[in-house]
């Protein structure tokens, strides 16, 4: 994606070591980026830091950066950072999808157990609430989660279509489009 | 495909996101401070050693000869403190505005000095006590509003810097207007100095970058223009955010104004309304809560400026309004995205206000403008049933 001139300035000013260049960075994509985050770890303090360790390995790798917007750059290490993240700190959790996965089978969910669209997404796997994030709330194509993400394209839409049976499944939502 | 659950999932989600106000402040000094060279961190064993060996110094000291430590001790640690910070390493120039200082310090401006250097001009405000709060912003143009009277005043050079200092005022020897023969730096001129509000119009020959040092001892703000070009070829000048402090004009005041909450649910834009009462002209933002939401004035700021040039948000794109003089308008956490159907682009062509228009609507803050046919002071006023901001805007 090419780049306005004037940012394109602020990221020569940044690869030449200009803090301030760098903060004008963080100022035009943090939020974005740290909203994101949040979808994916269900967590303030977590999404946080996992945008302060975007941010510093941004800073420390600004030589990766071709001549392109960095804003999908970010987003790029900002993925992988709150997955890892999220894995980091749910290792029992995701143990548990593991095996949940090797089982197979459907989740049936009771009428009293439905839950919202909030808790629904917390029962999803970071992977697939990143597929999530970035196609609904970034307006990402699929091909573009999929490029992102780092995942072939089929891949990621199963893991879309997953997410989605997922999520109606907990939300109650499926006979409606069935 | 895309059906009704997926776009409650869309909806949903970007609720959830915009939950995240802003960018917070501790993450942003986080981040600061991970890019920051490390030098402290890497002498920490060495100065907790030498730390260690003072104490078992001074205790020595102590129990051998009280009198020193009592007396002669505690002088030489003054007149270590009192000496001058050495220069700080140069830091980039920038072509950014800066902001910085002591909240609620209180001081007084002593002394401005100015000085040519390889590559920049050096201009210092030199405070007794400790330095204040500050804002430093660039503009397009040499012209400034003066505080309390509001009337325009031209400085030598094309472009200029302000200087604003709060909770501080001038001592009886600061010169108010000086014309230091320098490259960048022509004028310096006092434009305010108001209920402790401190304003300095800086005319620069040419749009250049600046730096910023603060020191202490005495407190002292450096501002460093360039000279060279090479320092001085990113980013076209902000806009020109004027920041006046008075009082004079009745319940007008030529200050800029801020008020609301940024607080609870994106408050939704219904409708702008302009009209010219007797003796001002009025705009009315007035807002609706989202379902289910309570009813607030969201957060805003207003901002005179000396022209009715504005920067579009987020596309950068200047645009110049009607009118002369001009006033932002900022509201965080509003937008009128989906409330707002009325016209984005109005010209009233009032006694003051020309036109009023959107400047920008993007995640949750929500900007206008308004072109001014003058610099005119300002009263606000906050209504409840329905939420509504009142700018009134003083005519002749």
């Amino acid at each position: 994606m090419l780049m306005d001139p004037t940012l394109g300035r602020v990221i020569e000013r940044w690869r030449d070591g200009d803090r301030d260049a760098f903060e004008e960075v963080v100022d035009r994509y943090g939020l974005q980026l740290l909203r994101t985050a949040r979808l994916i770890l269900r967590d303030q303090a977590l999404a946080e830091d996992a945008i302060q360790e975007t941010f510093l390995k941004a800073w420390q790798r600004i030589g990766s950066l071709r001549d392109e917007d960095p804003g999908p750059w970010l987003t790029r290490i900002a993925m992988n950072e709150s997955i890892s993240t999220y894995r980091r700190r749910h290792r029992f959790q995701a143990l548990s999808e593991r095996f949940g996965r090797l089982g197979g089978g459907k989740v049936e969910v009771s009428a009293e157990a439905r839950l919202d669209l909030a808790h629904a997404l917390d029962r999803l796997t970071a992977e697939q609430r990143a597929a999530v994030a970035l196609h609904y709330y970034q307006d990402l194509s699929v091909e573009e989660t999929a490029r992102m993400l780092k995942v072939p394209l089929d891949t990621m839409k199963s893991r879309l279509k997953t997410a989605l049976r997922r999520l109606r499944e907990l939300t109650g939502s499926e006979e409606a489009f069935a | 495909m895309s059906d009704d659950f997926e776009k409650n999932l869309r909806e949903h989600l970007h609720s959830e996101a915009e939950e995240t106000r802003e960018f917070p402040r501790r993450l942003r000094g986080r981040i600061r401070d991970g890019i920051a060279p490390r030098t402290r961190a890497r002498m920490a064993p060495q100065l907790a050693l030498a730390g260690a060996l003072v104490l078992v110094a001074v205790a020595v000291l102590a129990v051998r000869n009280p009198h020193v430590i009592f007396t002669d001790v505690p002088s030489t640690i003054k007149s270590i403190f009192q000496q001058q910070t050495p220069s700080p390493t140069p830091q980039p120039f920038t072509c950014t505005d800066r902001s910085g200082g002591t909240i609620g310090a209180a001081s007084q401006l002593s002394t401005i000095r100015t000085a040519p250097h390889d590559g920049y001009d050096r201009i210092v405000f030199e405070f007794s006590g400790q330095l204040p709060s500050y804002d430093l912003s660039r503009q397009d143009s040499a012209t400034f509003v003066r505080d309390a009277s509001g009337q325009s005043v031209t400085l030598d050079g094309s472009v200029g810097i302000k200087l604003v200092f709060r909770n501080t005022d001038a001592g009886s020897g600061v010169s108010a207007d000086a014309k230091p023969a320098l490259i960048s730096v022509k004028e310096i001129a006092q434009i305010g100095n108001l209920e402790r509000v401190l304003s300095y119009g800086i005319g620069l020959a040419s749009s250049q970058c600046v730096r910023v040092l603060e020191l202490s001892g005495p407190a002292r703000l450096v501002v460093d223009v360039a000279t060279t070009a090479s320092a001085s070829t990113t980013a076209a000048p902000t806009p020109l955010p004027t920041q006046p402090a008075a009082t004079d004009l009745g319940q007008f005041t030529c200050l800029d104004h801020s008020g609301g909450a940024d607080s609870g649910s994106a408050m939704q834009l219904t409708h702008v309304r302009v009209a010219h009462q007797a003796g001002f002209d009025r705009i009315v933002f007035e807002f609706a809560p989202q379902a289910g939401a309570t009813a607030h004035l969201p957060a805003y700021t207003l901002s005179r400026q000396a022209s009715a040039k504005f920067i579009k948000d987020p596309s950068g794109q200047p645009v110049t309004m009607r009118g002369s003089a001009g006033l932002r308008i900022v509201f965080h956490g509003a937008s009128g995205a989906t409330s707002y159907s009325e016209s984005r682009d109005q010209t009233p062509n009032l006694p003051v206000v020309q036109e009023v228009a959107q400047l920008g609507d993007f995640e949750a803050v929500m900007s206008w403008g308004a072109g001014l046919s003058r610099a005119s002071c300002l009263r606000t006023l906050e209504l409840s049933n329905p939420t509504r901001l009142v700018i009134d805007v003083q005519t002749p």
